[in-house]
């Protein structure tokens, strides 16, 4: 009995953890310096300074590439400044290069699936990851984020699930399970690739025998930038699926 | 400050494995081996060429890993009615990372297990090759994201040593800190996972709320939730001004108070140490055997931690505490991980004091192993984590490495042996694997 109450004290010393997103914008303390994409500073082109500064190849003269950033911060120095939307999570791969432009996405971008209904059971399925998008997701269960307040719950299995998570550089050994988990989903279904490795290979762009990108294997219904996308991105991406995101409900 | 230096021998001591002897790292082309020799308390870097393949300790040569998908201990020959292999993953919610667990079992009990590794291999061993030392640095943090500090800070250092460059004390300050900041999240993120396989679900969620918010403190000092970055050197993403660190100070004073309520509260839950005590015993001798590494070792009764025995800067100038137990069992790995936690933040303390008391001079890094090869040795969370880096002009020419996972595996399966289902996740989760980092 006394244990129980020592529990119970420990839960009420520290209170009501969980953050207020989405309904108001995420705090300075969800979001790391880090966890916002790169953009120019005074202007949509980058220059030739900030191009040869990117390790991946994501910055061009033009434009910048957030399915390839994986968030190095070397750019920084040729002007550059993470103040991109944290709500990057897209429809479609090439509204990617136009963040710049707000969270608004483009006119062909596909609509939000209203057949998955309200709630969402994810599945997380990692194909070659470094582990930080892996517990990046398993962060959403943490008292901070807690992503079933939401209607998101995670599943043991895809054969209980609406959505894949896809985390990770697709690796040869794991593209025939992953085509399995894929078809186990009963439909409707989506897929989710998180950060930068599932879209572009990130980190990992062009390292023989691995697969350039998630896209040749499963259809992708939403790419969500980051090297790892912070927890309230992982969350606004699930909540662009049925089209309960932050700026659907109307907060910018 | 002291340098690490192993004690070289010509000739391999055979036999010596079982005893108070490990074998510790055969790289790829049997070029050298290390043994850690717990009874004279020294590491012994000799050739390996002449090594017996049937050795247990051996089994893992890395040229064998090259095959994908592979298995990480030796296979189980158990035979009889009923008896069959059941395969958990390579994709399953239980364990969230792909790799897969070949059971051999009749139904209920685990009478052997094998991990199989290599779903997750990014190539990053072939991939650094020819990318300069600052480049390969973006893969190798990559190589576990949630361990990044360790192996950025031993690769640096095999690389350092390679080429015999001077490293700025402030440099060393910065990996102390990192890497124990990271310790301090891999222990928590460990206790939550246990308690959420034995249920204590009130535990869990604030232990997790604790493991967050030092991911927090490491994005508001580091620039990045996972230190991605920040350990290289010119990073630009970190900054350690001096009202930086007197800010970190502070922040890490409330965290360790936090801590020491929570963990009160866990040694009193009867539900939380019922479930984990005498799950997956390691002996002290399978211990040894199996060259187990980290809290895996010192909770199987073996004092032995890199930070002691053979410290790189910045640990051969702090007191580190060495927190053992002798029971060997998943209570015993969490006993020795929560005292580690607070050992890490007392080492935070001392790094703070002493870099705001210190100079900026610039040091040399430690000798290399031949002309541009270097070892990197630093006690990852989960423990020994060894690098063995060749450098030409600025580029990487070879890496291999050995990271703790890979040395636990086979201790792991051979904890396992006669346990029940019911146990696996207890057990897996007590050891504190990555597969990110055992395929590499």
């Amino acid at each position: 009995m006394i244990v129980v109450a020592s529990w119970l004290e420990q839960s009420m010393t520290r209170g009501i953890l969980t953050s207020r997103y989405p309904k108001e914008a995420a705090s300075d303390d969800e979001v790391p310096p880090t966890g916002r994409p790169p953009l120019p500073v005074g202007g949509p082109a980058p220059g030739p300074r900030a191009r040869d500064s990117c390790p991946v190849g994501a910055i061009s003269d033009t434009e910048v590439d957030q399915g390839k950033c994986i968030r190095c911060a070397r750019c920084v120095a040729a002007g550059l400044t993470f103040t991109g939307p944290v709500e990057a999570a897209t429809r479609s791969r090439s509204d990617l290069m136009r963040l710049s432009d707000g969270p608004a996405p483009s006119p062909g971008s596909p609509p939000p699936l209203a057949s998955l209904g309200r709630s969402l059971h994810v599945f997380l399925v990692d194909v070659g990851s470094c582990n930080a998008c892996n517990l990046e997701v398993l962060a959403l269960a943490n008292p901070y984020y807690d992503a079933q307040r939401l209607g998101i719950f995670f599943t043991n299995s895809p054969r209980h699930a609406d959505v894949l998570l896809v985390v990770g550089v697709p690796t040869p050994e794991m593209v025939e399970p992953l085509r399995r988990a894929y078809e186990a989903l009963p439909g409707p279904k989506a897929v989710v690739a998180v950060g930068a490795c599932p879209i572009s290979g990130g980190a990992f762009a062009g390292v023989r025998d691995l697969a350039p990108s998630l896209e040749g294997i499963v259809p992708v219904d939403v790419f969500l930038p980051g090297c790892p996308p912070p927890p309230v991105a992982i969350l606004d991406a699930l909540l662009k699926l049925n089209g309960r995101d932050r700026a659907a409900r109307g907060g910018r | 400050m002291r340098r690490p230096s192993w004690r070289v021998e010509s000739a391999p001591a055979v036999g010596g494995v079982g005893g108070s002897r490990a074998l510790a790292y055969v790289p790829d082309d049997g070029g050298f081996a290390l043994y850690n020799d717990y009874a004279e308390g020294v590491s012994v870097l000799s050739t390996a060429a002449s090594r017996p393949e049937d050795e247990p300790a051996v089994f893992w040569r890395a040229d064998r890993d090259r095959v994908r998908p592979h298995t990480l201990a030796p296979a189980t020959e158990i035979d009889g009615y009923g008896i069959f292999t059941f395969p958990y993953g390579p994709i399953s919610m239980g364990v969230p990372e792909s790799g897969r667990f070949d059971v051999r079992t009749y139904g209920e009990r685990v009478l052997g297990l094998v991990p199989v590794g290599g779903f997750k291999s990014r190539r990053i061993r072939d991939a650094v090759v020819g990318r300069p030392v600052v480049d390969a640095a973006l893969l190798v943090e990559r190589m576990a994201g949630n361990f990044s500090a360790a192996h950025v800070s031993a690769f640096l250092a095999a690389a350092e040593s390679a080429e015999a460059k001077e490293v700025p004390t402030a440099e060393y300050w910065v990996r102390g800190l990192a890497q124990e900041l990271q310790r301090i999240y891999n222990h928590l993120h460990l206790i939550a996972r246990v308690a959420e396989a034995a249920s204590q679900n009130v535990g869990l969620a604030q232990t997790h709320a604790l493991a967050e918010e030092v991911l927090r403190v490491q994005a508001e000092f580091f620039g990045h939730r996972w230190l991605f970055g920040a350990l290289i050197p010119g990073g630009p993403a970190r900054r350690l001004a001096p009202a930086d660190r007197h800010g970190l100070s502070e922040r890490l004073g409330h965290l360790a108070e936090e801590f020491e309520r929570l963990w009160l509260l866990f040694l009193e839950s009867r539900t939380f140490i019922d479930r984990i005590q005498s799950t997956c015993p390691v002996a002290r001798s399978e211990a040894i055997r199996w060259g187990a590494v980290g809290p895996t070792l010192r909770a199987s009764g073996v004092a032995w931690d890199d930070r002691l025995r053979i410290p790189v800067p910045p640990y051969d100038d702090l007191f580190v505490p060495l927190p053992q137990e002798s029971g060997g069992d998943a209570l015993a790995r969490v006993t020795v991980r929560a005292e580690e936690i607070r050992a890490s933040f007392l080492i935070l303390e001392q790094i703070l004091d002493r870099w705001a008391a210190a100079g900026t001079e610039n040091e040399p890094a430690g000798t290399p192993v031949a002309p541009g090869r270097g070892i990197g040795r630093v006690e990852a969370p989960s423990g020994d984590l060894v690098y063995d880096v060749r450098v030409t002009a600025g580029k990487v020419d070879a890496l291999q490495l050995r990271s703790p996972s890979r040395a636990n595996w086979p201790v792991f399966a051979a904890g396992m042996r006669d346990a029940v289902f019911t146990d696996f996740h207890f057990a897996l989760e007590s050891f504190g694997f990555a597969f990110a980092e055992t395929d590499g």
